[in-house]
C-alpha cells in the first residue's frame, strides 16, 4: 500500500500513523490526536476549537444558511415541477 | 476499529457491526425523524396521482404538500446527523456511544444541511434519468459521511470534502447498487410482513379480514406508497452507517492504519 511508506509531515524520520482528516497530512503517533473519532493535526485541531464559536466565521455561516434556504426553496419547487411533468406524461 | 483494507464488502461488514452496536436507541432516532419526510413524500405522490394530468391546475395543493415535505426533510437531516455521529463514535471506540451522540456540532449540521439539500435537489431535478438518481445517492451518501469532517462553515469546504472522498467512486457506486437491491428486498419484506400478520390473524383469531385484505393489497395505492416509504426507512440506518464507515476507512487507508491494526491482531496469540 502506498500509505505504508508515508512519513510524518512534522517528523520525517517517523512513519505515518494516521492522516489528518481535515488537511490530509500524514502524522506520527505523537502528532495525531483523535477527537470525536476523527484524527487531527495540532493546527487543524486548534482551528476546529476556534471555529466552534459561531461568530468566528460570520461570512461563511451567512453563505451557508442563505444557500441552504435557497436550495430548500428550490427543492420544494422542483418537487412540484418534476411531479407535474411526470403526471402529465402518464 | 479498522479491521480490513477498504473494499465494498469490508465497508458493508463493518457497517453491519456498527448498526448492531448503535441500533438502540440511535437507529430509532433516525427512523423516527425519517417517518414524517418519507410519508409526506408518499402523500405528495398520492395527491399527484389523484390529480393526474390536471396537476398544473393544482399548484397550490401540490406546493403546500411539497413545502411540508421539505420542512420535514430538515427534521430528517437532523436525525441522520445524530445517527451518523453515533456511528462515528462507535467506530472509533468499539463501543456504543452515550449521550454525546446528540451533540452534533453546528458546523457539521450546517454543512450537512447544505450538502444534503443539494443532493435532494439533484434527485428531484434528475428524476427522469437513472444516472441522475445514482449521482444524487452518491452525493447524499458522501454528504452524511463527511459531515463531521467540516471544521468551519463554508460551502466550498463542504463540497471539497465530498470531492476528496468521491475519488473512491468505484466503491461508492457499488454501495449504491447494493443498497438498490437492499431496497427491493426491504420492499418484499415489508409487504410479506403485512401478509404474514393477516395470515396469523386469519388462522389463529379467525378474524373477518375481507376489509383489511383490500386495505393491505397491492390494488390500494396508498398501501403501496407506504410500503415503499417503509422499505426505505428500514434500510436508511445501514445506508448512513455504510457511508460513515466508507469515509473513515478511506481516511485510514491512506495512512496504513488498517495495516497497523491488522498486524497487532496477528501478533496477539
Amino acid at each position: 500500500m502506498r500509505a505504508a511508506t508515508q512519513r510524518c509531515s512534522n517528523h520525517p524520520a517517523r512513519p505515518a500513523f494516521a492522516v489528518c482528516m481535515a488537511c490530509a497530512k500524514p502524522l506520527c503517533q505523537q502528532c495525531a490526536t483523535q477527537w470525536d473519532g476523527i484524527w487531527h493535526c495540532a493546527k487543524c485541531l486548534a482551528a476546529k476549537r476556534g471555529s466552534s464559536q459561531i461568530g468566528s466565521h460570520f461570512g461563511g455561516w451567512l453563505a451557508l444558511i442563505f444557500s441552504s434556504l435557497l436550495l430548500l426553496y428550490v427543492s420544494a419547487r422542483m418537487m412540484v415541477w418534476a411531479g407535474a411533468l411526470l403526471s402529465g406524461m402518464f | 476499529m479498522i479491521h480490513a483494507p477498504l473494499s465494498t464488502t469490508s465497508v458493508l461488514d463493518e457497517s453491519t457491526d456498527i448498526v448492531s452496536m448503535v441500533s438502540a436507541p440511535w437507529a430509532a432516532v433516525v427512523i423516527a425523524t425519517s417517518i414524517p419526510y418519507r410519508f409526506m413524500q408518499a402523500v405528495f405522490i398520492d395527491r399527484l396521482l389523484e390529480v393526474g394530468g390536471e396537476a398544473s391546475h393544482y399548484g397550490t395543493l401540490l406546493g403546500t404538500t411539497a413545502n411540508l415535505a421539505i420542512a420535514s426533510f430538515v427534521f430528517a437531516l437532523w436525525g441522520r446527523a445524530v445517527f451518523a455521529r453515533a456511528c462515528r463514535l462507535a467506530a472509533a471506540r468499539g463501543a456504543p456511544p452515550g449521550g454525546e451522540a446528540w451533540r452534533v456540532s453546528p458546523v457539521a449540521f450546517g454543512s450537512y444541511l447544505f450538502t444534503g439539500t443539494l443532493a435532494e435537489l439533484i434527485f428531484y431535478a434528475t428524476l427522469f434519468s437513472g444516472i441522475g438518481t445514482i449521482l444524487a445517492a452518491i452525493v447524499g451518501g458522501l454528504a452524511i459521511g463527511t459531515m463531521e469532517l467540516n471544521e468551519r462553515a463554508s460551502i466550498f469546504g463542504a463540497m471539497r470534502l465530498i470531492a476528496r472522498y468521491g475519488r473512491e467512486l468505484r466503491i461508492i457506486t457499488a454501495l449504491v447498487l447494493v443498497f438498490g437491491c437492499a431496497f427491493v428486498i426491504g420492499l418484499v419484506n415489508v409487504t410479506a410482513t403485512f401478509g404474514f400478520a393477516m395470515w396469523l390473524a386469519d388462522v389463529f383469531l379467525g378474524a373477518d379480514l375481507s376489509r383489511w385484505s383490500v386495505l393491505f393489497g397491492e390494488h390500494n395505492r396508498r398501501f403501496v406508497l407506504a410500503t415503499f416509504a417503509g422499505a426505505w426507512i428500514a434500510i436508511e440506518p445501514f445506508w448512513i452507517a455504510a457511508n460513515v464507515v466508507l469515509v473513515r476507512k478511506a481516511g485510514a487507508a491512506e495512512t496504513g492504519e488498517d495495516l497497523r491494526v491488522w498486524f497487532e491482531e496477528v501478533r496477539q496469540p
